[in-house]
């Protein structure tokens, strides 16, 4: 848990809340972290990836009780996601082996279908007999200073997180990348593009403007 | 073996020309283009560059010392350690990593600089008041990375993690205070003046030792 211990390694968000969570903000933040929590995966079951938020301190707590969420003005909780990942290369030592066993019974190969099929069974079997990763990302939220640091280090794992966030708690997050700390302070940032005699190529406000948003998107 | 003979053998060797001795143009400049496309996404995206330039602006003024910017009436120093990754957009060089404890304030990575690259990675020692901070800052999102933070006063577990958050906020609100100072000069009257004053520190980068 980096959060309480370990490399300080952090993404740097501010929401905007939605109307009537700064009236019951307890109550707003933990119905949306409960209707978010995570469901782990179902042994046997089709899904590979299991994701939702958790308790800081259990990672296997989903009941965010104030008292486990709340820590003084912030609250303290985490994005864990399991995965279940067969390795192709298992999955096709197993089909080879399936393969040699049926041509020996049958004395032909396999129809496609009978081959898609076999495929799909060694893929379940060695599915259920693979343990899950489990990775755990720590989220701090002040909702009077409206900070939020997601702790990883990943970019994946930060834009899943605030995806999530968003989706659960109804807020939009920005960054506080260059240009949103630009709009912040009153600087529009689409007025100005690269300085040519620093970066040496000639690109106009608007043009870099237009880049920006194309490449993002 | 003329000299001549002998650079035409090297060209050959390197790929530069064929053994007709005529420039083997196409899939090198392929090969170029496609990373100076890269390399210009890469800056142009999420406007990456101004990230760049803060950094490198922040590596120019903190040469001087002195407080940067203020953060409740409080100065804030600046040192850049360890690692420099700076990239750029145009040239043969798109990306340069310069390692060694001098390496942010050497010659060579003034000359780089000069030569169109912009800090885009870096380590900053961060002092407020009696406060140090190291932190790890990349031009694009200014996440914070590996950062030291200082020592935690506090003993019970509850309150050790009350001030580490305060502290980890206390960084982030450096970093912006830095990137607000950055701002302001940025988009004033005198940002041509300051893009002078750093040409010409670039430009008067001291010999190598």
């Amino acid at each position: 848990m980096p959060l309480l211990a370990g490399a300080v390694t952090f993404s740097r968000l501010r929401a905007k809340l939605p109307k009537g969570a700064a009236s019951d903000t307890k109550r707003w933040l933990l119905g949306g972290l409960r209707r978010h929590a995570f469901q782990p995966l179902v042994p046997g079951g089709e899904e590979d990836r299991a994701t939702g938020f958790v308790e800081l301190e259990d990672s296997e707590a989903t009941g965010f009780t104030p008292g486990a969420v709340f820590q003084g003005e912030h609250a303290l909780f985490a994005w864990r996601a399991d995965a279940v990942r067969v390795p192709p290369a298992l999955v096709k030592a197993e089909l080879a082996r399936w393969l040699a066993a049926f041509d020996a019974e049958h004395g032909r190969p396999p129809a496609k279908r009978e081959k898609s099929e076999a495929r799909a069974a060694i893929r379940q079997q060695l599915r259920n007999r693979t343990p899950p990763s489990t990775k755990v990302h720590d989220v701090s939220f002040d909702p009077k200073t409206r900070e939020v640091l997601v702790w990883a280090a990943s970019r994946k794992a930060i834009e899943e997180v605030a995806g999530a966030l968003q989706e659960a708690l109804g807020i939009e997050l920005e960054g506080h990348v260059p240009a949103t700390l630009a709009a912040w302070g009153g600087i529009d940032p689409d007025g100005f593009g690269p300085t040519a005699e620093l970066v040496g190529l000639e690109v106009s406000a608007s043009a870099a403007a237009k880049e920006a948003t194309d490449v993002a998107a | 073996m003329s000299r001549r003979e002998r650079q035409t053998e090297a060209a050959f060797l390197r790929g530069d020309v064929g053994v007709d001795g005529a420039a083997t143009e196409e899939e090198t400049r392929d090969e170029a283009e496609a990373e100076h496309a890269k390399a210009r996404e890469q800056l142009l995206r999420g406007r990456t560059w101004l990230g760049r330039e803060l950094l490198t602006w922040l590596l120019w003024r903190s040469e001087e010392g002195g407080a940067l910017a203020k953060l409740e009436g409080e100065g804030v120093e600046v040192l850049f350690v360890g690692r420099l990754t700076l990239r750029g957009a145009r040239g043969d060089v798109t990306e340069l990593v310069a390692r060694g404890t001098q390496a942010p304030y050497a010659a060579q990575v003034r000359r780089a600089l000069d030569a169109g690259l912009l800090v885009h990675q870096a380590r900053l020692r961060l002092t407020h008041g009696e406060k140090v901070y190291e932190v790890g800052l990349d031009a694009e999102f200014l996440d914070v990375r590996a950062a030291k933070l200082p020592e935690l006063l506090s003993e019970a577990e509850d309150d050790r993690l009350a001030e580490r958050l305060w502290l980890a906020e206390r960084l982030s609100a450096l970093v912006d205070a830095l990137a607000n100072e950055f701002l302001a000069v940025r988009a004033g009257r005198g940002w041509k003046k300051t893009v002078a004053a750093m040409k010409r520190w670039m430009q008067e980068a001291p010999a190598e030792r």
